[in-house]
């Protein structure tokens, strides 16, 4: 029981931490700028553009778009839990901490979900003032569902970036990347059937991509049976990831401990 | 002309600086790259025809504006940081003559990107490289690097007295390309945002651009680019000759 | 009456200059900090002269002051002639600066275009710039180097690089800040050795540093400043005689403490006391009056602590920079009614 709760502890406390000290966006105007605004005019140009061209209403933009917004504060955040820790040399001491390294995981995780989570909800929010689209109230307990679902993805994509930046030159690179490309893997700015069959079929193992279509089909009015499909899914890729970041950490530190690279490259 | 060829030496050793690191020269391009395909795509799905290379060039004029909003937003920082800010104010010149050539050069970089997105057109999407006036796309684009170049002036004037002009950056991209009509047509957005199009110097940069690849007055709206960039750049000026003299009252020219 | 003005490169005169910080978002203070409080200086054309003082003393302020980079808060000084706050342009054109550290070059562009853009900026004219700039590369040793980016420099040469760049435009007064920093002892020395020549082609150079040997051999004049004014000037000897009837004891101990320290203080004929931490040892110095050997009192004082060498020797610059310096702190204690150097 007590071994529970310090487990608890330290997924809460010591992910909150980290967060704080770690995320450069503590900052109240960056934060804002950053994860609130950007995400919001990035909807509107979109909303904008598929008006313009006719590829797909407003509602398919916006919901769309709004899923996506939880992905910055994932992808940038989880980036920063890692390549942060190296760079102030910390990462060595966490990795060879004695406690269940999963816990100390999770806890890592949890913040940039919520924060992203958190996003979401706002760039939706104001996306539907903004163009007047009005969500059924029924809808609602879908959205959210999506919403949470591609929070957590979206910060073990993170932390997953983060470990490959453990290993690659640039953390940076590597998260610009993924970022930007999620804006055509997901389907979300335009519609996946458009896009050539291998582009769909990457876009099915990323975040987002079917948080997106539950979102979307909870918003059209469909019924809960019918979300569940790209519900587990999205959930899926949430799994896969986290046990693909875990991996991917527990191996780099091996080789870091025996090339010593963990504090140097 | 001893101006004149500061400027022009200042513009290509700065263009240098900016260039030499691979890495940085790289993300840089990812972006465009992923939003000329997204562009292709969409239009491809859309109702009307659109050409590939009207994606291209509103992606590469997407990313002359983002290396201008980051990098001349954070020229004066940047300087500081490298500790030439105080060297490049002790120079007996006019602040505005040596701060132009980094902005310029901001711009100059960012046509790496209008360079890339044209080259994925051609490789990627088959695309024809059927630029209706080659000479005026080419005086086009020099053309609005140097009215880009002149906003920049601006921007570094007034985000450094911004205390949190990075995040305010952060917020500029997506604003800029839609009232500046890149990638999308103006035609679609509210009619209050028709004044601030008008007023900005990248709307007229990429109309100017997009004649002369499409065929098109492009005189007329490069004219008003680098009249609108001249505006910017007397205020900028002033702007910049006011923050001299405060940051030598104020101590802010060094990091020590 | 503007003939005799220009006599001095530089006349400084009651210069102040306090900074201003802010504390705290919500409820902003502001603290003010008094970095320079009141410095007078005339400096005659030609002369290499050195502004010696611990960090913090106020010689890179009144170096900001004199170059324009800085307003004073309250007086004056004409720099080559020229008012530095009315005349800014003039001032500029006329004076180099070239600061320590690695800062202050373009790193991803060679040492020749780093040189090649500023002489642009001083409008050095164009049909000069290559037989100057290969002048100056010669001069500071990077001829054969010049094409070489600098990020793969070492400290020493982005050093030369450094004076290069602040002597393309043949300033007529030179400001050194601390110039040889990190810079390897020969490359120290050849630095030193490019100063000297400069001076005696006729350039002024104002020269600080901490390193008192430094000073001792290439300036005619020296200023020592502490707590933001200048202390004393004069030449080496002359401050020398500041330790006249002094004689300098140093120990190494091992393990003295504060309080140790202080029975040596309170000796009867000892003027000041100095300690220098050496990893396992101490460097104890001990001013003292001439005359007396008070190695046996001091033995006596250190009682129960490992004495290792005791040296005795006539009082160098560096002994009469300290005496000067710990007065001042000595004095600034009793103005704030501070309690350092009392015992408990």
């Amino acid at each position: 029981m007590t071994d529970v709760l310090a487990k608890f502890r330290l997924v809460g406390t010591g992910g909150v931490l980290a967060y704080r000290a770690l995320f450069n966006w503590a900052r109240l105007p960056v934060f804002i700028g950053t994860l609130l605004a950007e995400p919001v005019t990035q909807l509107v140009f979109f909303v904008y553009l598929g008006r313009q061209l006719g590829v797909a209403n407003d509602t398919f933009f916006i919901v769309g778009n709004a899923v996506l917004a939880a992905s910055k504060a994932g992808v940038y955040g989880g980036t920063m839990a890692v390549g942060n820790e190296r760079r102030f040399g910390t990462l060595g001491n966490v990795l060879l901490s004695p406690r269940s390294r999963s816990a100390v995981f999770l806890g890592r995780a949890l913040p940039y979900a919520a924060n992203g989570l958190f996003v979401a909800v706002f760039t939706l929010t104001v996306g539907s003032l903004l163009f007047g689209l009005d969500l059924p109230v029924q809808s609602l307990p879908g959205i959210a569902a999506a919403l949470v679902i591609a929070s957590l993805t979206c910060a073990f994509f993170g932390l997953t970036l983060g470990a490959l930046g453990l290993r690659l030159l640039d953390v940076w690179l590597v998260s610009n990347i993924a970022y930007v490309l999620l804006l055509i893997l997901t389907g979300v700015n335009v519609p996946s059937e458009t896009l050539p069959g291998w582009v769909q079929a990457i876009g099915d193992f990323v975040p987002v991509t079917h948080a997106a279509e539950a979102a979307r089909l909870a918003a059209a009015g469909a019924d809960f049976e019918t979300l569940a499909g790209p519900l587990a899914l999205e959930a899926a890729v949430c799994v896969g990831f986290a046990v693909l970041s875990a991996l991917l950490l527990h191996v780099f530190e091996k080789a870091g401990r025996t090339s010593g690279s963990l504090e140097t490259i | 002309m001893d101006t004149i060829r500061l400027l022009g030496t200042g513009v290509l050793l700065h263009a240098k600086q900016m260039s030499r690191s691979p890495l940085e020269i790289v993300i840089s391009l990812v972006d465009p790259l992923v939003y000329a395909t997204l562009a292709v795509y969409l239009f491809r799905a859309g109702d009307e025809p659109h050409a590939v290379i009207e994606a291209a060039i509103g992606a590469g004029m997407m990313a002359v504006w983002v290396s201008v909003l980051f990098g001349s937003g954070g020229a004066i920082q940047k300087q500081r940081f490298q500790g030439t800010l105080e060297l490049l104010m002790l120079a007996p010149r006019r602040p505005v003559v040596c701060f132009l050539p980094i902005t310029i050069a901001t711009a100059v970089v960012g046509v790496y990107g209008l360079l890339a997105t044209l080259l994925w057109g051609v490789v990627v999407f088959g695309m024809p490289l059927d630029i209706a006036d080659p000479a005026a796309f080419v005086i086009a684009v020099v053309g609005v690097v140097a009215s880009l170049g002149m906003m920049g002036l601006l921007l570094a004037s007034l985000f450094i007295m911004l205390p949190n002009a990075n995040a305010l950056a952060n917020t500029l991209s997506y604003p800029i390309w839609m009232l500046s009509g890149m990638l999308l047509s103006l035609s679609v957005l509210p009619g209050w945002t028709t004044p601030l199009s008008n007023a900005l110097p990248t709307t007229w940069g990429a109309r100017a651009v997009r004649e002369a690849a499409e065929g098109g007055a492009v005189w007329p709206s490069l004219a008003a680019a680098v009249g609108l960039g001249l505006l910017c750049l007397a205020i900028g000026a002033v702007a910049m000759t006011r923050m001299e003299r405060r940051a030598r009252v104020a101590a802010t020219l060094s990091l020590a | 009456m503007v003939i005799a003005m220009t006599d001095l490169a530089i006349k400084a005169e009651g210069l102040r200059r306090t900074y201003r910080s802010r504390n705290g978002w919500l409820k902003p203070s502001w603290r003010h900090t008094e970095a320079v409080r009141g410095i007078s200086l005339e400096i005659e054309r030609g002369e290499l002269f050195g502004l010696l003082g611990p960090n913090g003393a106020g010689k890179t302020t009144t170096i900001k002051m004199l170059t324009t980079l800085l307003l004073p808060t309250s007086g004056s000084a004409r720099v080559a002639g020229f008012d530095v706050v009315q005349d800014t342009r003039e001032v500029r054109k006329r004076v180099g600066y070239v600061f320590g550290g690695d800062r202050g070059l373009y790193d991803r562009l060679s040492g020749l275009d780093n040189l090649r853009y500023f002489a642009e900026l001083y409008a050095v004219p164009a049909r000069e710039q290559r037989t100057r700039i290969a002048e100056l590369l010669e001069l500071v040793g990077l001829t054969g180097r010049e094409r070489e980016k600098v990020e793969g420099y070492s400290r020493g040469m982005r050093q030369r690089l450094h004076l290069a760049r602040g002597l393309l435009h043949r300033p007529e007064v030179l400001f050194l800040d601390e110039p040889s920093i990190g810079v390897d002892p020969v490359g120290a020395r050849e630095l030193r050795r490019t100063v000297a020549d400069l001076a005696s082609s006729g350039t002024t150079v104002l020269l600080t540093t901490h390193y008192m040997a430094e000073a001792e051999e290439l300036c005619g004049r020296i200023a020592v400043i502490a707590d933001g004014a200048i202390q004393q000037i004069g030449t080496a000897e002359e401050l020398k005689h500041r330790t006249d009837g002094r004689r300098v004891l140093t120990a190494e101990v091992f393990g003295a403490s504060e309080a140790d320290l202080d029975r040596i203080r309170l000796l009867p004929s000892v003027h000041g006391v100095t300690v220098e931490d050496r990893g396992l040892s101490q460097i104890v110095t001990v001013q003292s009056a001439v005359g007396t050997d008070i190695e046996p009192q001091v033995r006596e004082a250190l009682t129960g602590i490992r004495v290792g060498r005791i040296d005795k020797r006539e009082p160098s610059l560096e002994d009469a920079y300290i005496a000067i310096v710990t007065g001042v702190d000595r004095d600034a204690d009793e103005r704030t009614g501070g309690t350092a150097g009392v015992p408990g």
